[in-house]
């Protein structure tokens, strides 16, 4: 037989009745409709039962059918810790239970329960702490036991989007007074979304009983969800959690694959109220639930949740239950009233004309479970003597089903996160949130309000100003008082010597736990969590702030207002780090020359954000390679891609001037045709950037930067003229050129085959000279630079011309063997060089006397940035410098990067650069030593890769052609 | 997201700016004592308040000066570098003789 | 369609970064300003419908020439008859081409979608006397690529790449945000061709790549393809088939 619990239309008000949906529940078949969820498709053919609870493996079954509670978790095949209250039903869906051994109706670790006595709070910080190490060896036996679910490692990947959306106002929660803001603010002309975390619109009006026939909330319902339907101003997203308020109203809203990224003029949070659970002894039983579970069940999935009812009453709404079950043919067996003399509303009356037992001011003491605890049995029934005590007259009442409506929380979590403050009236046991932001504001029941013509109204009236955006009439509403009523009772906690009175189902907390962590001495409600673990499950406290906050204030003596809950942080609901991450996003920056390095065979790197060349040559061949690429420089001819260094544009009368103060050297007097070298240094002295200034006209200089910092440099330089206003202009032109140098004895050879505008000889264009002309018939910026210290000539083109310069001096240079060279090789030829790179061999405190360059510093002139400091270093003893140094043992291992210069145990430096030189034959590299041992003769030791110490030799800089004749060729 | 005003391209997220440190006046690098200098280059006044900052929108590498609260976080003004710098700024040196 | 010269890129010096791209997906290219451009992808797709939808086109080898200083606005005003009041504002000029003003002091001025003579080229050609005025060139063409993204789904687009609301009823044509798009720096203008919406999308050469496979991943969902030139002078002229 199935769904044999299944009640006739027109109850079910989510299911499609022609769409049946087969699938399977720990291996068993069953059938449910499309529009069921995995939990009422379940308790339609009987099977309530859905895990076991974390610590004592306790059989659980749906406490709010609202997606609240971690009893409802489930395993899908790629998707552990799903809520099965809220996961729908597919086709052929194998859904299996978690946290069992054996079998979920068998837990094998079902006995942990019975020794719970045994595993008092604090248990696992108490006992396998001590002695040191013991946790290494017990966390793995715990482990085992702890944590739910399995991650699906063979799981391929989804695809996750992010959008961002705009909109005037923003209505959080689409029941009665959501619904009622979204109309009155769409027609006062705002943009308005509406979304909501269930299927459809109407929030409590799906389920709830507000009238004594239950038939209002579906009037209402009807007019209040078409009205926001046929409405041109309001869009509506259902299943769509609203999972944090984040700083001016940004709110990430999931549904589905995608977050929404959604700002809000205005944001009105209508979140409504979560029923608590009472707590007694086996409050967890399947078929002990709460009052709105049991409407929820009935009306959205047409289930029959019991047959033989008792209610647990705090308020008047437990009565609108009692009739909702009558009226689905359940028999209400009692109604336990807790309080001594309620003050019935008309729905209670008419309960009371049916006839049906009630007993107040009693208390259920205890649920009674059937074997294995699988189910609710009976209720043992006690008169209350005072707050939490119960006397010992008891009754037991047989009963299949206990309904528990003892009051409701608002849900505050994204009004707190918006900076308003939860206040509890520990008199009327009323909850007031306050102090939000003008432009988000809490409606309906979130706000206290609890007659639905009340909540109408506050709907309207807040959409309307919402929807205006009058912060104005926003502020002075605040200030005016709300029909604010309570339907909670006071103390619905009764102690029982047995325990098993659950706090949190979460984590197995009972009553003790909380006294006990407040009697270790964890006051606090905010210690209380931590060392208790209480509201630190998946539920995040819904079903257990209150009850926490009620014992603690208790054991305190204090209020609970004085008490208060913890911090509501984002996220609200679960979230899948998939949702957080998105698509992908991996900017890369090419060259136009991007494309001819791969046709070459090149080994792409990352620098920085851009791919650059290595090596040409296959990966096993890589020191061949490079060593080739090395001797063909410094023999006969190599061409690099070089459109990654930076390059900027400093144009305008004032020039020099800015120059002159934002690098260390001169360049005023600069002669048009030359360029310089250009050190920039922070306003600490320590040196930040390199490049070349060339003077291409008296008032246009071009500047390059070292790859990767074109952009920190422009904006430094930005920043400065801000504050300066010098007459000058100063262009990123980084992107716009695109460049390439050629290096080595025959590098004028092959340039003269590409330019003959410009006149290449010797004397003409000496080395550090600049000229434009055209190569390959392109515009081009020429400068004679040597960064590998042989003849070399740096092009600069227009940067969608790099494709066809490189062609055309591959090709002009084939006849005497051009070959491309890598970043590889060119580090290696630097280093023979003794040239530095900024930001390996210097660091965020490296001046420019540590790296032997005080040469380039100007002392005549009045100002420059970090010059100031610089004097002030010069005056003070030097640390450490930059020194060369051969490896002396030729069979070394190298010494890498960031090894330490060592004096047996003591530290004295660091290598910054090092590589086998196949020029010189030797072992060389770039090393901070202390001043004792910085001059060529001295000799240190460095600690090696795997302890191996390695002697090396001070040297004077740099290794090769110290005379600089060969880049003056 | 918090929002940023830019005074050129409008509210914006705050993840299109990125931050320029506080406003320091720069005293005269030639007539200050070590420690006045030392003071401008490392010290942050962080103050608990309003105090000026600098930021600059990304896109458009546009520096502006914003007067925030250190306390609530809430940014008071934003406003043109031009506003507080008006003068060009001849020599570093004479500017405090 | 008007019958067109078949060109290939590599007949040019200046290439667009993504001309091997344009080839894999079967493009045929004219010649537009010493470079090539795509005319019109191979394929089942009436590039026209398809771009009314929602396309993505490639522009960047089209002339394009920035301007900036404090003379800029006067020096301009002199020579371009409709130039934008405020920044972040852009207006389309006589040839079909359109000049973007970015701030106080700063202007783009780009190109029409045709070969015929443009702004951009007749204003390269002036000579500026950097002693007596602030108007200081910027070669826009080389530093920025610059794609077009029409179609009545491209806002639906950018929502998923860009933090600024450019929904039709927010973000009027002739408007700019100059901003972040797919991570990257971006200046988004809404240049709408015909009745057809239109965004032209300037951003860094060098992510040239880069951009363009974020940009048609985000619009597969909307079943959005590259389209050529041939395709947008059609919506430009209000061909709408």
């Amino acid at each position: 037989m199935s769904n044999q619990f299944r009640l006739p239309e027109p109850y079910g008000l989510l299911l499609d009745r022609k769409r049946k949906v087969a699938f399977t529940f720990d291996g068993n078949e069953y059938t449910g409709y499309h529009g069921d969820t995995i939990a009422s498709a379940l308790a339609a053919n009987g099977q309530m039962i859905l895990s076991r609870s974390f610590k004592y493996h306790r059989p659980r079954a749906a406490l709010t059918y609202a997606g609240q509670d971690s009893n409802s978790l489930v395993q899908l095949p790629s998707n552990p810790n799903a809520l099965a209250d809220r996961e729908p039903i597919i086709p052929s869906l194998q859904i299996t239970a978690q946290n069992y051994s054996g079998s979920l109706e068998n837990d094998r670790d079902a006995w942990i329960g019975r020794i719970a006595k045994f595993l008092p709070v604090g248990f696992y910080y108490r006992a396998f702490f001590k002695p040191k190490g013991a946790w290494e060896i017990w966390s793995r036996f715990i482990r085992k036991k702890a944590g739910l679910g399995i991650i699906d490692k063979a799981h391929k990947p989804e695809y996750f989007d992010k959008q961002y959306l705009f909109y005037d106002v923003v209505v959080v929660g689409a029941g009665p007074a959501g619904l009622s803001a979204a109309i009155s603010a769409a027609d006062v002309g705002a943009d308005v979304l509406i979304i909501d975390e269930n299927a459809i619109l109407g929030g409590s009006l799906n389920y709830a009983r507000i009238d004594a026939n239950g038939t209002r909330t579906g009037e209402l319902r009807r007019a209040l969800t078409s009205a926001v339907e046929k409405h041109q101003k309001i869009d509506i997203m259902v299943d769509t959690i609203c999972n944090g308020w984040f700083a001016d109203n940004w709110l990430p809203l999931i549904n589905g694959n995608r977050l929404y990224k959604t700002r809000a003029g205005q944001v009105l949070l209508c979140t409504g109220v979560m029923e608590q659970p009472a707590i007694f002894r086996n409050n967890d039983l399947p078929g002990v639930l709460l009052g709105s579970a049991a409407q929820r069940i009935l009306h959205l999935y047409g289930v029959k949740p019991g047959s033989n009812a008792v209610i647990l009453a705090g308020n008047n709404d437990g009565y609108g239950v009692a009739l909702d079950l009558l009226d689905a043919g359940v028999n209400v067996e009692l109604i336990v009233d807790l309080r001594m003399a309620p003050e019935f509303d008309e729905i209670a009356t008419t309960v009371v004309d049916h006839g049906i037992r009630i007993l107040q001011g009693h208390a259920i003491y205890a649920a009674i479970a059937s074997k294995g605890n699988r189910h609710i049995r009976a209720v043992d029934v006690r008169p209350i003597i005072s707050d939490g005590v119960c006397s010992d007259k008891s009754e037991i009442i047989r009963c299949d089903m206990l309904c528990m409506s003892v009051g409701f929380v608002p849900a505050y979590q994204l009004a707190c996160q918006a900076g308003g403050r939860l206040d509890y009236d520990d008199e009327k046991s009323v909850f007031t949130l306050t102090n939000l932001p003008l432009d988000c504001q809490v409606a309906g029941s979130v706000a206290g309000l609890w007659d639905i013509d009340d909540v109408i109204d506050n709907g309207k009236f807040l959409g309307k100003l919402a929807g205006s955006a009058d912060q104005v009439l926003i502020a002075a509403k605040s200030t005016t008082d709300k029909k604010i009523s309570s339907t909670n009772y006071s103390w619905p906690i009764f102690p029982h010597p047995k325990g098993k009175e659950f706090v949190d189902f979460d984590e197995d907390l009972q009553i003790a736990d909380i006294v006990n962590a407040v009697h270790d001495g964890y006051e606090h409600i905010q210690l209380v969590k931590r060392y208790s673990t209480c509201g630190m499950g998946p539920s995040q406290g819904r079903h257990s702030a209150l009850a926490t906050a009620r014992l603690v204030a208790k054991e305190t003596n204090k209020s609970v207002a004085e008490t208060g809950v913890t911090t509501s942080r984002p996220p609200f609901a679960a979230e899948k780090l998939a949702h957080v991450a998105g698509r992908a996003f991996y900017p890369a920056r090419r060259s136009n020359m991007h494309h001819r390095h791969i046709e070459a065979g090149a080994q792409m790197l990352h620098a920085g954000t851009w791919y650059r060349p290595a090596y040409y040559g296959s990966q096993d061949l890589k020191t061949t390679a490079i060593r080739r690429e090395v001797e063909n420089v410094r023999n006969n001819v190599g061409i690099v891609d070089v459109s990654t260094l930076g390059g900027l544009d400093i144009r305008g009368p004032d020039a020099g001037e800015f120059l002159n103060r934002i690098y260390t050297f001169g360049f005023l007097k600069q002669p048009i045709g030359h360029s310089r070298y250009a050190l920039m240094t922070n306003e600490t002295g320590a040196i930040i950037d390199d490049g070349v200034a060339c003077r291409l006209d008296e008032h246009h200089y071009y500047v390059t930067t070292t790859t990767g910092s074109a952009d920190s440099v422009f904006h430094n330089m930005l920043k400065w003229n801000a504050q300066w206003n010098l007459d000058v202009d100063i262009s990123n032109v980084t992107s716009a050129l695109c460049g390439v140098n050629i290096s080595g004895p025959n590098a004028r050879t092959v340039l003269r085959l590409l330019c003959t505008d410009v006149d290449l000889d010797r004397e003409s264009f000496p080395y550090m000279g600049i000229r434009v002309g055209t190569v390959a018939e392109i515009p081009a910026r020429i400068i004679r630079v040597g960064f590998v210290g042989e003849l070399g000539y740096e092009i600069h083109v227009p940067q969608h011309c790099g494709e066809a310069l490189w062609d055309a001096a591959i090709s002009a240079g084939s006849a005497l063997g051009i070959a491309p060279f890598g970043i590889e090789a060119q580090r290696i030829l630097r280093l023979e060089k003794g040239h530095i790179i900024i930001g390996q061999d210097t660091d965020a405190m490296s001046n420019p006397m540590e790296v032997q360059m005080d040469w380039a510093i100007s002392k005549a002139k009045p100002f420059y940035v970090g010059g100031r400091t610089i004097v002030e270093l010069k005056e003070a003893k030097a640390t450490r410098h930059l020194v060369g140094f051969v490896v002396r043992d030729p069979e070394a291992p190298l010494p890498l990067e960031c090894q330490l210069v060592v004096d047996n145990s003591e530290v004295l430096g660091r290598v910054t650069s090092c590589e086998y030189s196949p020029t010189l034959e030797k072992t060389v590299g770039l090393a901070y030593v202390p001043p004792g041992i910085a001059s060529p003769g001295k000799q240190f030791t460095i600690k090696g890769t795997g302890g191996v110490e390695i002697a090396a030799d001070v040297v004077m800089l740099p290794f090769y052609d110290p005379e600089n004749l060969r880049q003056e060729l | 997201m918090k929002l940023l005003n830019c005074p050129l391209n409008g509210p914006r997220n705050i993840a299109e700016f990125s931050y320029g440190g506080e406003l320091h006046t720069m005293p005269n690098p030639t007539m200050c004592d070590s420690r006045e200098w030392a003071e401008y280059v490392f010290f942050d006044r962080n103050e608990a308040g309003v105090v000026t900052e600098w930021w600059m929108h990304n896109a458009s590498a546009y520096w502006f000066l914003a007067e925030r609260n250190t306390i609530t976080d809430e940014v008071v003004r934003t406003f043109p570098a031009s506003e507080m710098f008006t003068e060009r700024v001849d020599s570093i040196n004479a500017d405090k003789a | 369609m008007p019958k067109i010269e078949n060109v290939a890129p590599t007949n040019f010096s200046r290439r667009s970064q993504l001309y091997r791209r344009h080839v894999a997906a079967g493009a045929a290219f004219t010649k537009a300003s010493a470079s090539a451009v795509v005319a019109a992808y191979s394929g089942e797709h009436n590039e026209v419908h398809c771009a009314a939808m929602l396309g993505l086109a490639d522009l960047s080898s089209l002339p394009r020439i920035g301007f900036k200083g404090s003379d800029t606005t006067h020096w301009l005003e002199k020579r371009i008859p409709r130039l934008p009041s405020r920044p972040n504002l852009s207006k389309s000029q006589d040839d079909g081409g359109t000049v973007a003003r970015l701030s106080a002091t700063e202007y783009l001025v780009l190109g029409n979608l045709t070969d015929a003579p443009s702004l951009p080229a007749a204003l390269q050609d002036v000579s500026i006397d950097s002693s007596t005025q602030r108007v200081y060139p910027l070669p826009r063409s080389d530093s920025h690529a610059w794609f077009a993204l029409t179609g009545t789904y491209a806002p639906s687009v950018l929502a998923k790449l860009c933090g600024v609301d450019m929904r039709a009823r927010k973000f009027a044509n002739g408007n700019i945000a100059q901003s972040s798009l797919a991570h990257i720096n971006a200046i988004i203008l809404r240049r709408d061709l015909g009745t057809t919406t239109c965004f032209y999308i300037l951003s860094d050469t060098s992510f040239a790549e880069y951009l363009w496979d974020a940009m048609l991943d985000a619009m597969a969902e909307f079943d959005g393809i590259p389209v050529g030139i041939l395709a947008l002078r059609a919506l430009e002229n209000g061909i709408s088939e």
